[in-house]
């Protein structure tokens, strides 16, 4: 047997008998006689005296793969019959056992690293558009929080001035107003309007209610674990099944019947069939109109109340009169009649135009809520700009470079089973299914791979999304996302590895670093031969 | 544990009718049982221990019972009753799928009438006596005069005949009493309720729970008592999980309240100390004591409730109920464990030489999702250097449950997955469960409905229709003749002429787990069928249920052996079973818990199977339910890789706990024990060899290695691997650094690892365990043969060299045998094996040899199973393989050497060898290490060691 087989290049002097044809363990543990060296028997503690045999198990191989990259393997591979791809050169194996396959396994890798430096070379381009996109991010959202700052200073002022404005008509009308809101009609329909509210609301909290039953039922029907063989869960799903008119979920070949239309609403059938009798309101006209009238400016019906009743004053033979008087009499008849009507107002004739001051006085404090919720919404703005600037280059946030910033809130999509897996970067991973039912919250973004260092290669390579929904007597929905270089942001299969702990492979340019940069590029600087 | 989807004998009208007959005969003074022979029908059969007669019950004189008793060949007694001429038939079919074949009947034993009874007397010392006495009667197995097995001797046989509704007594309707607790009221028209209570008690239709049993045949159940006077201790009646020495049911104190059950159930979450009735039932029972170990063999297939209670420490009373079925009762004679088993063998036959991949590490999951989830679990192994045989694959590879079809979005390449493994040298074992979703779309179900092989209700018109994992299904009914062929077909890996479909979709490479096989119906009474289901031959379901699972693994082991021409091993795992499914594969204890009191009871149970000739048997390592912490994790491989079958498996709820995922020290411990399982291969493997011939089992429990000594009866947490001489204790307790392991005889024990020495003697010794320390002895007086290489799977290991442990006894010798052949295939049966022997003998009062002999030559018709072969050709073309490979012996390991060694040679050639030693120290053998010594596996050679 060869003494130098699987022995390392650089380890080869380290093979050479004494003079007196014996050779020390590597450890220098012991001393053998030379022809202990790969006799397939193992002496030494460190397993050095058979790099070519499996006799320790504690060695390695070294494989020459001339035309391809040398490589180790366990000495236990070694003699097992099996033709290792890393060791393409067959050396591991009795003559004759495995062919040399260097030549066609060099080329297929190669080939593939060709591959794969190109999708690096292709990404990494695309990466730094990404990191230049971060940059002109920054200097946009540094130049919109300027800009948003002037804004401020300015709707600042607008809101002082129209407080201003607001305050004095407030107090001028108020006490007008509060007299009419006396009158027994207004007292009365506040009083429908209160019961209308409570009533809205009760009706409110029961719908959420049977809803969050229907939800119950609903992942109960289609999350039950049928595991626990419990015929009790069993017979609650068919009885919810039957009351919400739903096939049983066993019975549903995916892509077959395109049941489980929609929201699931119990007895929406039965209430179809009521007689709508006396004009009353559908379901559907009670909740899309019902709003409406809750949402009534009451003050302000009551003051167009006030401009209706006394309308005819208007439309009295004064107003119209000038429709019978030339065009040249006209601006004369204006001064008089506004004299007139002056006059017979402080006589008491005609009453007082109260109204357009009331009015007046809710314009003007519905301009002031306008404006300071504008300046309200600028200051935001400015404040996630600002917070927005401080992430774009922290490492724990879009990276180190930004590189990350672009995909913030894109959201990426996965068909699988009957399923769409949604991604929506930084924000939630989601679970949709295809045929209707209830979408899930597998997670929301937690943070990086928490195990490597911040800003490290590796840290970007996994994130972690959690606390979705609860599943059915199982732990909260999770996500963790594998994410590899790739010339496009695509997930690329998604897995339930554990109940409700799903892994997603995904790929983005963002994880592209240029060839040569950080670990990647070391490889092809290994042996090759 | 549902304690309410479960009878216990009290809601089982049959079972409360045997226990009040049995309270009854308590509280009477004379009791006297109405069966009696009537000597006018005697016949002997000319030339055969074969005894007939007419039985007829006092209480019932228009009723004829025949009974027949034989003596067989080796001595065993077999006991035949059935009602004749009856309304109706009792099931009499257990034996024609449990035993494997007729017993031969003794020619030479004779039956000598006397005027009250007849006797036969036989045994090589004519030790032996079988009584059978007329009135009452009565039949005794005796040895030197002792009683060793007495039927019906308190009085409690009772077989009901067949009767008509309304030929029942009247007797006012009185509501059944809850708990069992009846109201004797003995009513004048009734003479027989001193014996069978006064009132009729569930003889006909029943209703528990939500379930009414039509029972449209009537009361039919058959009670015995079985009385052992003379033996202290039983063992057996597996599946229970519960200590191996069986405590007690009735009597004063009794440890359990209801009677051991044998009913195969689907038992959710399962207690660990409970006599309920689990997955699988061998009414098969060894009574013990330090004189002589006797056994019982009670073939019926219905459900079954035995009560054990003791009467004095030194004898064990029985009883048991069966709920339908004749009488067929085997008395084993002993009179010890092993010959016990070769009896208990020659009915049932032993386990097959199992596919050696069977013996490796099985990786399980419910469920790895994707067949890129399969290959990364194999690609983690690899990555680790560690080693496993097989990649399971749970229910959820198949579209909607339905087995075999692939789930094509998550299994897309099944045969390229299959492939992409067995490249490696592994194999995949897939779920095929014996429920068919009713699916019109489904070929599995269609043609079990073309074919009309569905069981059928209790109409029996139409296809029963049940629920299981894929809802609504049915049940392919396996007594039907015409279901046989058709679904060894449907295993075909390749398309069929004739266009029948088959499983194309698979490889020879994929083997099969048969699940829920009770079988498990989530909506039927007790999670399993109706009795009143009709099966082939219009026989009722409650007739054959507890051989039902059997006779479906039969099938699938047969399929998947028949799938490649020539056949190869199968290997298929069973959760239900019976008396002789060992003839068919492996099983597991089910569902287990993880905790530590299921992983202790988990060995108690494995030992219980070994008894019952079923040798091949596991637990789920890790436990199913639960996710175990990293110590306890370590503890179960520990326990897994000490047992035969070694499979680690988890529920779809649980964290992933594959052994890469383990952290520092756990990790490395798991690997070490993970390699030390397949360094011992060959001992498991020889072990196997010998079990297929003598039936003895592969665990050996203390009782059944030293049957005189009666301070190792109760011990059941320790045991023998085969004949291997190595003991083992794995440690089922948390946060233990030290057990106590109790070492039966006067001969030395090293440690496995540490060759620390330990002296027996009937001592409870203190021995450190732990966590990294599994404790595992060899005996004084063994050699050990193991292969060290650390392979990625075993079958890359075949021609690995070996190495020898020589451990020697207080006498200086030692001894060891190693079997091998191709693992594979059935060339063995054709004489294509190596078995040696390894003998360490004293030569001179200064000198050791230690030799390697052929034992094939020397005993051919011993070597393997099913083989009638009556010579050896040691030049057989797979021994030629191992020659021209050069698998040799590379290493061996003398321990306890007394001097030091001057040289190691070569007998013959006079060739030294290069030796190292190490001298002994306090508490520590001395070692002797010979390097290399030129000894071929297939050669016979000698080692000459001088001191």
């Amino acid at each position: 047997r060869d003494k130098l087989l699987g022995v390392h290049p650089t380890s080869v002097s380290k093979y050479t008998p004494t003079k007196s044809n014996t050779w020390k363990c590597l450890d220098g543990s012991k001393e053998l006689p030379w022809s202990a060296v790969n006799d397939d028997y193992c002496d030494c503690e460190d397993g050095s005296d058979e790099p070519g045999t499996s006799a320790c198990s504690n060695s390695q191989f070294w494989c020459q793969n001339a035309g391809h990259i040398g490589s180790y393997i366990p000495s236990s591979r070694v003699g097992d019959g099996l033709c290792e791809a890393d060791c393409c050169d067959g050396s591991d194996e009795q003559p004759g056992v495995c062919p040399n396959r260097c030549k066609e396994i060099g080329e297929a890798y190669r080939a593939n690293r060709d591959a794969e430096l190109k999708i690096q070379k292709t990404g990494s381009k695309i990466r730094s558009t990404y990191i230049a996109f971060a940059h002109k991010e920054q200097k946009r959202l540094q130049e919109e929080v300027k800009s948003l700052a002037k804004e401020i200073v300015t709707k600042e002022k607008e809101v002082e001035r129209l407080r201003d404005i607001a305050e004095r008509t407030e107090s001028l009308s108020q006490a007008a107003l509060e007299h009419k809101k006396q009158s027994p009609l207004y007292q009365s329909l506040l009083n429908h309007n209160k019961a209308l509210k409570s009533l809205k609301r009760e009706y409110q909290k029961h719908a959420d209610r049977e809803r969050q039953l229907g939800d119950i039922l609903g992942s109960l029907r289609t999350g039950y674990n049928p595991n626990y063989q419990d015929m009790a869960v069993l017979e609650a799903v068919r009885g919810w099944e039957e009351l919400a008119g739903l096939p049983h979920i066993n019975d549903i070949k995916k892509g077959g019947d395109a049941e489980e239309g929609g929201e699931v609403t119990t007895g929406e059938g039965e209430k179809a069939g009521e007689p709508e009798d006396d004009g009353l309101w559908t379901k559907d006209e009670l909740d899309g109109e019902l709003e409406d009238i809750l949402g009534t400016d009451y003050t302000q019906l009551l003051l167009d109340h006030e401009e209706h009743i006394n309308a005819p004053t208007g439309d009295s033979v004064l107003f119209k009169i000038t429709s019978y008087l030339p065009d040249s009499l006209l601006p004369t008849y204006e001064v008089w009649k506004d004299n007139l009507l002056e006059w017979l107002e402080r006589l008491g004739i005609i009453p007082e135009e109260t109204s357009g001051a009331t009015s007046e006085s809710s314009r003007a404090q519905q301009n002031l809520a306008t404006a300071t919720s504008e300046l309200n919404r600028i200051k935001g703005e400015k404040s996630e700009a600002e917070s927005t600037i401080v992430k774009i280059f922290h490492p724990e946030h879009f990276g180190i470079e930004g590189e990350w910033k672009k995909m913030d809130d894109e959201c990426l999509e996965y068909e699988f089973g009957e399923y769409t897996y949604e991604l929506c970067m930084f924000r939630e991973a989601k679970q949709k299914p295809k045929n209707g039912g209830s979408t899930f919250s597998l997670g929301r973004f937690k943070s990086w791979n928490t195990d490597a260092r911040p800003g490290s290669p590796e840290y970007y390579s996994k994130q972690y999304y959690k606390h979705g929904a609860r599943c059915w007597n199982g732990p909260e929905r999770s996500v963790v996302v594998l994410w590899t270089c790739g010339t496009q942001n695509a997930v690329t299969s998604v897995a339930e590895l554990e109940k409700c702990e799903y892994q997603y492979t995904a790929t983005s340019p963002a994880l592209c670093l240029p060839p040569g940069a950080g670990d990647n590029g070391n490889g092809k600087n290994r042996e090759e031969l | 544990f549902k304690a309410h989807d479960f009878k216990t004998c009290s809601q089982s009208g049959f079972c409360r009718r045997g226990r009040a007959l049995a309270k009854r005969s308590l509280e009477t003074q004379s009791w006297q049982s109405p069966y009696s022979i009537d000597p006018s029908t005697i016949s002997i059969v000319d030339g055969q221990a074969v005894f007939k007669a007419g039985v007829k019950s006092s209480l019932y004189p228009d009723i004829n019972f025949g009974l027949e008793v034989r003596v067989q060949e080796d001595g065993a007694v077999r006991v035949r009753m059935d009602e004749v001429g009856g309304l109706h038939k009792r099931y009499d079919e257990a034996a024609s799928w449990s035993l494997i074949a007729d017993p031969k009947i003794s020619q030479s034993i004779q039956w000598k009438a006397g005027k009250k009874d007849i006797r036969a007397v036989y045994g090589s010392k004519k030790d032996i006596g079988v009584v059978i006495t007329y009135e009452p009667l009565q039949i005794t197995l005796s040895r030197g005069g002792k009683d060793q097995v007495v039927l019906n001797g308190r009085g409690l046989l009772h077989m009901e005949h067949f009767r008509k509704k309304e030929e029942a007594p009247a007797v006012e309707a009185t509501p059944t009493p809850e708990g069992g607790e009846e109201q004797v009221v003995v009513k004048a028209d009734n003479p027989g309720a001193w014996f069978e209570g006064a009132e009729e008690d569930a003889l006909w239709e029943e209703t528990w729970g939500q379930w009414t049993d039509s029972k449209p045949k009537g009361p039919e159940s058959l009670s015995i008592d079985i009385s052992f006077p003379n033996h202290g201790v039983v063992y057996g009646i597996p599946q229970h999980a519960t200590r191996l020495a069986l405590p007690t049911t009735t009597g004063e104190n009794a440890f359990f309240s209801d009677p051991y059950r044998l009913y195969n159930a689907d038992v959710f979450e399962h207690l660990a100390s409970s006599p309920v009735s689990l997955y699988g039932s061998i009414p098969l029972m060894h009574a013990h004591s330090e004189e002589s170990t006797v056994a019982v063999f009670d073939l019926v297939a219905s459900e079954t409730w035995i009560d054990v209670s003791h009467s004095s420490d030194k004898s064990t009373e029985t009883h048991w109920i069966s709920e339908s079925g004749i009488l067929d009762l085997f008395i084993l004679p002993g009179p010890d464990p092993d010959a016990v088993f070769a009896q208990y063998a020659k009915l049932t036959g032993t386990a097959p030489l199992p596919a050696a991949f069977g013996l490796g590490y099985h990786q399980c999951r419910w469920n790895y999702v994707s067949s890129e989830d399969v290959r990364t679990v194999q690609k983690r192994f690899d990555e680790e250097n560690i080693p496993v045989d097989v990649l399971w694959l749970d229910i959820e590879y198949a579209v909607d449950h339905e087995y075999f079809m692939w789930n094509e979005k998550t299994f897309p390449d099944p045969v390229e997955m299959v492939n992409d493994v067995a490249a490696t040298g592994r194999k995949m074992v897939v779920i095929v469960d014996p429920h068919l979703k009713r699916d019109s779309n489904y070929p599995a179900f269609t043609a079990a409905q073309d074919l009309k092989v569905l069981v059928k209700p209790k109409s029996g018109e139409g296809e029963y229709e049940g629920w299981c994992w894929p809802g609504s299904s049915s049940w392919v009914d396996f007594f039907n003749p015409a279901a046989w062929d058709w679904w060894k077909s449907v295993f075909k890996p390749y398309q069929l002429e004739g266009g029948s479909w088959s499983w194309t979709k698979s490889t020879e490479d994929v083997h099969i787990w048969n699940d829920m096989n009770e079988p498990s119906v989530f909506n039927g009474p007790e999670i399993t069928m109706p009795k009143d289901n009709i099966h082939y031959g219009g026989w009722e379901h409650r007739d054959i249920h507890n051989i039902n699972g059997m006779l479906y693994s039969n099938l699938t082991y047969q399929a998947v052996a028949a799938r490649s021409d020539p056949p190869k091993r199968p290997f298929v795992l069973t959760r239900a079973f019976y008396a002789g499914s060992q003839r068919f594969g492996a099983m597991w204890t089910g569902d287990n818990m993880g905790t530590w009191e299921h992983m202790a009871v988990g060995i108690k149970m494995v030992l219980a199977n070994s008894i019952g000739g079923f040798s091949f048997a596991g637990s789920d390592v890790g436990g199913f339910f639960g996710n175990p912490e990293p110590e306890m994790l370590v503890r179960w491989y520990q326990v897994g890789a000490m047992a035969p079958f070694f499979r680690a498996h988890a529920h779809i709820d649980t964290k992933r706990r594959e052994p890469y995922l383990l952290a520092s020290p756990y990790k490395d411990i798991v690997y070490g024990i993970l390699r030390l399982r397949y360094s011992m291969l060959p001992v498991w493997y020889t072990a196997f060899r010998e079990t297929t011939v003598t039936g003895r089992p592969i665990l050996r429990p203390q009782y059944v290695v030293f049957p005189k000594d009666k301070n190792g009866f109760d011990i059941d947490d320790q045991y023998f691997i085969g004949s291997s001489g190595l003991l083992v204790k794995p440690v089922t307790e948390k946060d233990v650094t030290e057990t106590t392991v109790y070492f039966s005889d006067d001969q030395v024990y090293y440690d496995y690892f540490t060759f620390a020495t330990y002296n027996g003697k009937g001592s409870h010794v203190k021995v450190p365990a732990a966590l990294h320390q599994l404790p595992l002895f060899i005996r004084g007086g063994s050699i050990v043969s193991t292969r060290e290489r650390p392979r990625r799977a075993s079958s890359l290991m075949k021609y690995d060299p070996f190495t020898l442990r020589v451990a020697l006894s207080k006498d200086g010798e030692a001894k060891g045998d190693l079997y091998l052949d191709d693992g594979e295939t059935y060339n063995h049966q054709k004489g294509e094996y190596v078995w040696r022997e390894f003998v360490a003998a004293k030569k001179t009062r200064n000198s050791l040899r230690i030799s390697s002999h052929d034992l094939g030559s020397l005993k051919p018709t011993e070597a393997v199973g099913d083989s009638s072969l009556t010579t050896y050709n040691p030049k057989n073309s797979y021994a030629k393989t191992l020659d021209e490979k050069d698998v040799r012996v590379e290493k061996i390991l003398v321990l306890g050497l007394k001097g030091n060694p001057k040289s190691v040679k070569v007998e013959g050639t006079g060739e030294d060898l290069a030796f190292e030693f190490m001298p002994a120290m306090t508490r520590a053998a001395s070692t002797l290490v010979i390097k290399d010594p030129r000894a071929k596996i297939t050669d016979d050679w000698t080692v000459l060691i001088q001191y």
